[in-house]
């Protein structure tokens, strides 16, 4: 007894939380670590299931979990909303939120669950949430014109704090556009690009408030194991909590939105189906290797997916502000990411391509 | 829902010239998948133009933001070019595009144009040495990439280009949309910013207007040292009244990447006396130049007018708009909000 005592305290290495809540917004937690002040412990297990364990207390981890620590903030950060408009920039300051009482998993945990890898940074992060609010704003589902008037600053700031607490499950303080020029000189890139020519995108300085390693906008050599299997894993675990919030969100009006409803969620569980029983990157047929390309062409669709399900979110977002007369819309734009997730898993099937006419 | 997109379902025709100076015109349209190919193409007994025409489709659509898997676009060619010829690639991106509604083409557009980076959406150049005039000519002299066609810069050239358009008024049935165009490169150290700014083709009177209305706009920013070297192009000669001020002054902005971006084109109209503090002036002929704009947006574009004309806006126009996925704003002011 006391043995197994002392050995379980020599065991415990000590947890560093050097940054955290600064530069690091969580970090992995070994089991018997002491919680630093202020700061939660979340626990996955293999099923991506997830459990808090509130602050100040000791990781202790069951069989097959892995831990979690995260500090809920306050964290400021700059976006860049247009890749063409490098001087002009959003301020960002957000903090991940006491948890919402109403759901069974928080949407933050479900994240660290599922996409985390290691240490989070909050230049990482930053660099994800302006990912998605790009491809918003590209696609036209939100809105930032020039000169934008307050009426039309206000629905974008509604519609930016629900895709960042939909997709990522933090709360917005504060937003408001910011001079860029100070941390990005525009002149100076420009000449980067005629000295350098324009293959290589260039990183300029880091951002002004994470002055962290620059490790935004340094892209890594695509894996395709490694991105195969993070975007299977984002849809074996995402899939059916994204299925469960469609259930509750979009509470159809009519009889014909509710059969659009339901046969969306049918189409949804069939690709869950597809993902969980996804067949190996590396292998054509039990014990045959499948060739290289081939195993790139199946990456590529596998990131295909989860790009899809980050269509996914953010439509979400947009379906819990949505008005009634507004559904309509919303549910082409559903059945449109749908197909896309049918196409892409199909895809990431098959062993060799096969071109219809 | 099906219904929906059988009623969008139209053709794109795009024309373009072969090297035997006849006009190749390439047909797209579009149909549900129903697990077909993505894209099929044709041409009378060249697969390997077929090939090349389905690579460059699939390569521009790289720069797309929205992909829609639930659809087939079919692309024909009434006659196949000769092997080595490659101008008829941008006519069948164009038509790609615009029979899936992403982008408006006029009938009987001809445009010319190759590339060998599809997938960025920059066009190399075109071998076509007497094109007609109107043709849309694809390379450094004309449209460098595929977002240039609603004036936003390419976020990979070393040179930041913007356009903007502007109503022109000039009685009634000859009135059009003109661009401005504003292109900016980093200036070395020493030079001065009035010599910095190039207005070719206009009087001297013209270009110090267009130079004091660059200089007090970027006042208005904040520059403190002048940064850029500024070549300032007009798509029509002979313009009059000062309207188009607002609208070079914010492809200016955009070509310096301080502007947010539009995903259709910015359409502006109005001056200022006072471009120093950002302020916007009424100007002249509302009716005329409403009625041109509800004519001409498209989804996507920006309206940009003084708030002065707010109040006398004609009924529906707002609507119209908004109902082509166009949105209007009358500013009193350049900037964030």
């Amino acid at each position: 007894m006391m043995f197994d005592l002392f050995k379980r305290m020599a065991r415990a290495p000590a947890f560093d939380a050097a940054g955290l809540g600064v530069e690091a917004i969580a970090r992995p937690i070994a089991s018997g670590c002491a919680l630093p002040a202020s700061s939660v412990g979340v626990a996955v297990d293999r099923a991506g299931h997830t459990r808090r364990i509130s602050a100040g207390g000791r990781i202790t981890l069951l069989e097959g979990e892995s831990g979690w620590c995260f500090h809920p903030g306050p964290y400021g950060c700059d976006l860049l909303p247009f890749a063409a408009a490098p001087e002009i920039g959003l301020r960002l300051h957000f903090a991940i939120d006491s948890p919402d009482p109403r759901v069974s998993q928080q949407r933050f945990d479900l994240f660290l669950a599922s996409e985390g890898a290691g240490e989070l940074l909050l230049a990482d992060f930053s660099a994800r949430v302006e990912d998605a609010l790009q491809r918003e704003l590209a696609q036209g589902n939100l809105d930032l014109p020039p000169c934008t008037t307050l009426d039309e600053w206000n629905a974008f700031r509604a519609g930016l704090n629900q895709l960042l607490y939909t997709r990522f499950g933090v709360t917005v303080d504060d937003c408001v556009p910011v001079d860029l020029r100070g941390s990005r000189d525009f002149a100076q890139e420009l000449r980067a690009r005629a000295i350098h020519g324009a293959d290589e995108p260039f990183l300029g300085t880091a951002p002004a408030m994470a002055p962290v390693l620059q490790p935004s906008g340094q892209k890594q050599p695509f894996d395709p194991a490694v991105a195969d299997a993070r975007a299977l894993r984002r849809l074996f675990l995402e899939l059916p909590c994204l299925m469960c919030r469609v259930r509750q969100a979009a509470l159809p009006s009519g009889q014909a939105l509710f059969r659009q409803q339901q046969s969306l969620l049918q189409r949804l569980d069939l690709i869950c189906l597809a993902a969980s029983t996804m067949p190996s990157l590396a292998l054509a047929a039990p014990g045959q290797p499948l060739a290289m390309d081939q195993q790139l062409r199946r990456a590529r669709h596998s990131v295909e997916a989860a790009a899809a399900l980050d269509e996914a979110w953010a439509l979400l977002a947009r379906f819990e502000l949505a008005e009634d007369q507004g559904l309509e819309a919303l549910f082409d734009e559903a059945d449109r990411i749908v197909a896309n997730l049918e196409q892409a898993t199909h895809e990431r099937k098959l062993v060799t391509p096969q071109e219809a006419a | 829902m099906s219904e929906q997109v059988n009623d969008q379902m139209s053709e794109a025709v795009c024309r373009s010239l072969l090297a035997d100076g006849g006009i190749v015109t390439i047909t797209a349209t579009r149909r549900p998948r129903g697990g077909r190919a993505d894209i099929k193409c044709s041409a009378p007994g060249a697969p390997a133009i077929a090939a090349r025409m389905q690579e460059v489709a699939r390569l521009a659509r790289h720069t797309e933001a929205r992909h829609d898997s639930r659809d087939q676009v079919v692309i024909s060619m009434d006659r196949a070019p000769g092997a080595q010829e490659r101008d008829w690639e941008l006519a069948v991106v164009l038509a790609d595009r615009a029979v899936r509604g992403l982008l408006p083409l006029r009938p009987h557009t001809l445009a010319l144009g190759w590339s060998e980076q599809w997938q960025r959406g920059r066009i190399d150049g075109h071998d076509t040495k007497n094109a007609p005039a109107g043709a849309l000519l694809g390379g450094p002299q004309g449209l460098r990439h595929l977002g240039a066609l609603t004036g936003q810069p390419d976020v990979a050239d070393a040179v930041s280009n913007a356009r903007a358009w502007f109503p022109l008024h000039s009685g009634g049935i000859n009135d059009s949309l003109c661009w401005v165009e504003v292109s900016v490169y980093p200036l070395d150290a020493g030079t001065a910013d009035d010599e910095a700014i190039a207005v070719p083709g206009l009087d001297s009177a013209r270009q110090h207007a267009v130079r004091q209305a660059l200089a007090g706009a970027r006042h208005f920013d904040g520059e403190s040292a002048p940064r850029w070297r500024t070549t300032v192009r007009f798509g029509q000669d002979g313009l009059h009244g000062n309207s188009y001020e607002l609208a070079l002054v914010l492809a200016d902005r955009m070509a310096r990447g301080r502007e947010f971006v539009p995903r259709g084109r910015i359409i502006a109209s109005g001056c200022s006396s006072a471009w120093h503090a950002g302020q916007v002036d009424s100007v002249e002929g509302l009716a005329p130049k409403c009625a041109l704009i509800e004519r001409e947006a498209a989804a996507g574009d920006r309206v940009l007018l003084p708030r002065a004309w707010e109040a006398g806006l004609p009924a529906g126009l707002r609507d119209a708009l908004r109902a082509r996925g166009a949105s209007l704003a009358c500013v009193e002011r350049i900037g964030i909000i």
